[in-house]
């Protein structure tokens, strides 16, 4: 009897054994050829779409390989398809593992399938296919998507994954970039009272272009030489119900990062004009942005007014006109002076929004949800109609948290 | 084996009661209510906690009356004989279609977000095999177990949630009234289903050390999960905003979305295990109940036996639906909207039958005597 019982108990578990393979999802990473990057292009054929994929080789860069492996980093396909999800079956046809989304991480999009009206209903795909994860990030390229993937050519960073991981999180915490991943892009889809910004991106670099300030270009415009790759993550496309119509440079972008509080953005180095020079000088600063801002609106009449109050920490790191401020009166100058050349950014920008762009390019809307008590109020203010005419007030709250080190110039001879 | 007499305590029976109904907010259920009431979906668990409190009051206060004594029992002897045994087959019969239309719910989030080419049948297979298995182990291993996983699973919910609170905005909770204050209380008291699974668990009355555990076990539990669940919804809408109403299964969009820094992006698999194991108790539990509301039926004493033959009638049942958005379209919204005031109109007949009977006050005279 207890023979009988422990061998059926024996049994079980190898029964539990092969239940633990996962049945038919059994999957063997041998197998699997992981697309990093998705690029999406308008094809000569109407209906279809042009893909690109970007596939990592697993075995380059891991400590297992030793670094013993000639293989190239990645591979790319490109090739006409009628969505991206059937795609990976005839993926198949040049690739010899099976392809996977699992680790998808960026969407590229050329500009011109973007501007497209069929985009927007060829991209819902991605909210279908199972393994594409909401938090992979969607951009959009000035070239095609298939000749960005081709020119992007990382020196130091060949792995793919990492390339693209580095790349997107600094450029989004420096604030150049939006944080435009794909559960945005659907939010703002759904809720269908703003723009949506994704970020903009070229593996090719303008032919001479002009010189700006530190944070005014667009991808591609700045001119950097050396032994580099050519790509540049700098501005953002705007999206007006999933189709793109605009775009913005590094610095409005930064400007809507700075008002948007669901970015998650950290010290910024920026210029700003000194006050205390004649020959338009100017001092570098690092901003920080620890608290949220303060909204205040009154929707009652015609003219909606918004007040918003924006809290920033100020660390001054140069002195070109070499100012002393231990005196109160040069703090006093300096801090009048950076809030007022953030509020005049800002309600440029801001004017530029209800102007040419006629929409909110960051979750307004939302902040407004609490001066109405029902959902039937909200929609009726609509805010696509309203937002145009708004009255909008920018106030900045500067706390200095250092003014930099006290240092002199040094002494010219003779003096 | 002596499991007939083998009783469980409070933290037992709060265990499997918190993860019977607290799982509830990691299904189809907050989209369910979003779709209704809009971003004041939050809110409709504590209305329905409000609503359901009446009757169950009643209830406990009515079998208290009959010290030791189940739920089946307690209505057999108020009822009747015949009106009696109708009124608990009815009962058994609408909880078996919850339960597999339950089942199938919970197969439905795997295979779609973890195992998506395995077949529907295979999964719902195993997930079936391994709560018969478990429930005919009896209730009190049931108990242990949960006791055992009832503290990671509350724990994985809250870092998932507390992560997710990083991408959220509290504004979209408002408008506070969503689509207007009288929807909400006609919903609420509609959706009073959430907490129906309390009127369940008065059938293991007879399992718990005492009477006087069962009542502070049964109040603990109920406030406790009125606010989880409530304050699982409420994030979600705050992160989701006015996606939630086309997101099935927020939980598990959440879980896949969030990531522990930039060195562990992919975390969905350590909260999936712990919710699959949540998940397993919660049926195990309920298959357990529904095998014994059979055998009080039917007059079975080794009720065990019938767990099995249970567990494949419900997997027949729960496979009628053909795609996963039949169940949640079709066959769950009859489910949600008769269970719950269904169970509330009994215990309430229960209670006024047993007073015009004068029960209370024979009570009253045999403790005074």
């Amino acid at each position: 009897m207890q023979k009988t019982k422990t061998l059926c108990r024996l049994l079980l578990f190898f029964l539990m054994v092969c239940l633990l393979s996962g049945c038919w999802d059994r999957e063997e990473l041998e197998d699997k050829a992981y697309v990093i990057g998705l690029g999406l292009d308008r094809s000569k054929d109407k209906d279809k779409i042009k893909i690109t994929m970007l596939l990592a080789n697993p075995e380059v860069g891991s400590m297992q390989g030793g670094g013993g492996s000639t293989e190239k980093p990645r591979e790319i396909i490109t090739f006409d398809a009628n969505d991206f999800i059937a795609a990976k079956a005839t993926a198949n046809s040049i690739i010899s593992r099976n392809i996977s989304y699992e680790l998808l991480r960026i969407f590229v999009v050329s500009e011109e399938f973007a501007r497209d009206s069929s985009f927007s209903t060829a991209f819902t795909d991605v909210l279908k296919d199972k393994e594409i994860r909401l938090n992979s990030y969607i951009a959009v390229s000035k070239e095609k998507a298939s000749q960005y993937f081709m020119n992007n050519k990382p020196r130091m960073e060949t792995r793919p994954h990492k390339y693209f991981q580095f790349m997107v999180s600094h450029g989004i915490e420096n604030g150049l970039i939006p944080d435009s991943n794909l559960f945005r892009y659907f939010q703002t889809a759904e809720r269908g009272s703003d723009l949506f910004l994704a970020m903009y991106t070229t593996a090719k670099r303008q032919k001479d272009p002009e010189i700006k300030r530190e944070d005014e270009y667009t991808a591609g415009e700045l001119n950097a030489t050396g032994e580099l790759d050519d790509t540049q993550f700098i501005g953002s496309a705007v999206f007006k119900s999933g189709v793109m119509f605009a775009t913005l440079t590094g610095q409005e972008t930064r400007t809507i990062n700075i008002l948007d509080d669901t970015t998650d953005i950290k010290d910024i180095l920026v210029n700003i004009p000194d006050p205390f020079s004649d020959n338009k000088k100017q001092f570098a600063a690092r901003i920080m942005k620890t608290e949220n801002n303060k909204i205040k609106m009154n929707l009652k009449g015609i003219t909606p007014k918004i007040f918003i109050t924006i809290p920033l920490q100020i660390e001054i790191m140069s002195n070109p006109s070499m100012v002393n401020f231990a005196k109160q009166k040069n703090q006093h100058i300096i801090k009048k002076h950076i809030a007022n050349h953030f509020e005049k950014g800002n309600i440029k920008l801001l004017k530029k929004t209800q102007t040419e762009l006629k929409g909110i390019p960051y979750p307004l809307p939302v902040y407004s949800k609490k001066y109405f008590a029902t959902i039937q109020e909200y929609k009726k203010f609509n805010w696509v109609k309203a937002y145009p005419r708004a009255d909008i007030h920018v106030k900045v709250d500067i706390k200095m948290v250092d003014y930099g080190n006290r240092t002199r110039n040094a002494k010219r001879l003779g003096e | 084996m002596k499991q007939q007499s083998a009783k469980i305590g409070v933290r037992e029976y709060v265990s499997i009661a918190v993860l019977m109904v607290g799982t509830k907010a990691t299904e189809d259920t907050p989209a369910n209510l979003y779709s209704h009431v809009q971003n004041a979906a939050w809110m409709i668990p504590l209305l329905s906690a409000g609503f359901f409190f009446i009757p169950l009051y009643l209830l406990i206060k009515t079998m208290s009356l009959y010290e030791g004594k189940d739920l089946f029992s307690v209505i057999k002897k108020i009822l009747g004989k015949y009106l009696g045994f109708m009124v608990c087959l009815v009962i058994f019969i609408i909880n078996s279609f919850a339960v597999s239309f339950d089942t199938r719910t919970y197969t439905n989030i795997i295979r779609s977000f973890y195992f998506t080419t395995t077949p529907t049948l295979i999964i719902y297979a195993i997930l079936m095999f391994i709560c018969a298995y478990g429930a005919k182990k009896g209730l009190q291993h049931i108990g242990s177990v949960s006791y055992l996983i009832v503290f990671y699973a509350v724990v994985s919910l809250y870092v998932a949630l507390w992560l997710g609170t990083k991408h959220a905005n509290i504004n979209s909770m408002f408008p506070l009234w969503g689509s207007g204050a009288f929807v909400l209380v006609k919903e609420g008291a509609q959706k009073v289903t959430i907490f129906a699974d309390f009127f369940l668990l008065t059938m293991v009355l007879p399992y718990l050390k005492s009477n006087k555990a069962f009542k502070k076990g049964t109040w603990f539990s109920y406030i406790y999960i009125c606010i989880q669940i409530s304050m699982s919804i409420l994030i979600f809408v705050c992160m989701f905003d006015e996606s939630l109403g086309g997101t099935a299964y927020p939980f598990h969009t959440l879980i896949r979305y969030i990531s522990l820094g930039q060195y562990i992006p992919n975390v969905e698999i350590i909260f999936f295990i712990i919710w699959i194991m949540a998940a397993f108790i919660r049926f195990t539990a309920f298959l357990y109940i529904n095998a014994l509301m059979f055998g009080n039926l039917f007059k079975i004493k080794d009720f065990e036996y019938l767990i099995p033959s249970l567990a494949t009638i419900y997997l027949m049942l729960g496979f009628i639906p053909e795609a996963p958005i039949n169940v949640s379209l079709q066959f769950k919204p009859i489910i949600w909207s008769t269970v719950g005031p269904m169970f509330a109109g009994i215990s309430i007949l229960l209670w006024l039958v047993a007073l015009i009977r004068g029960e209370f006050k024979h009570a009253k005279n045999k403790n005074t005597m």
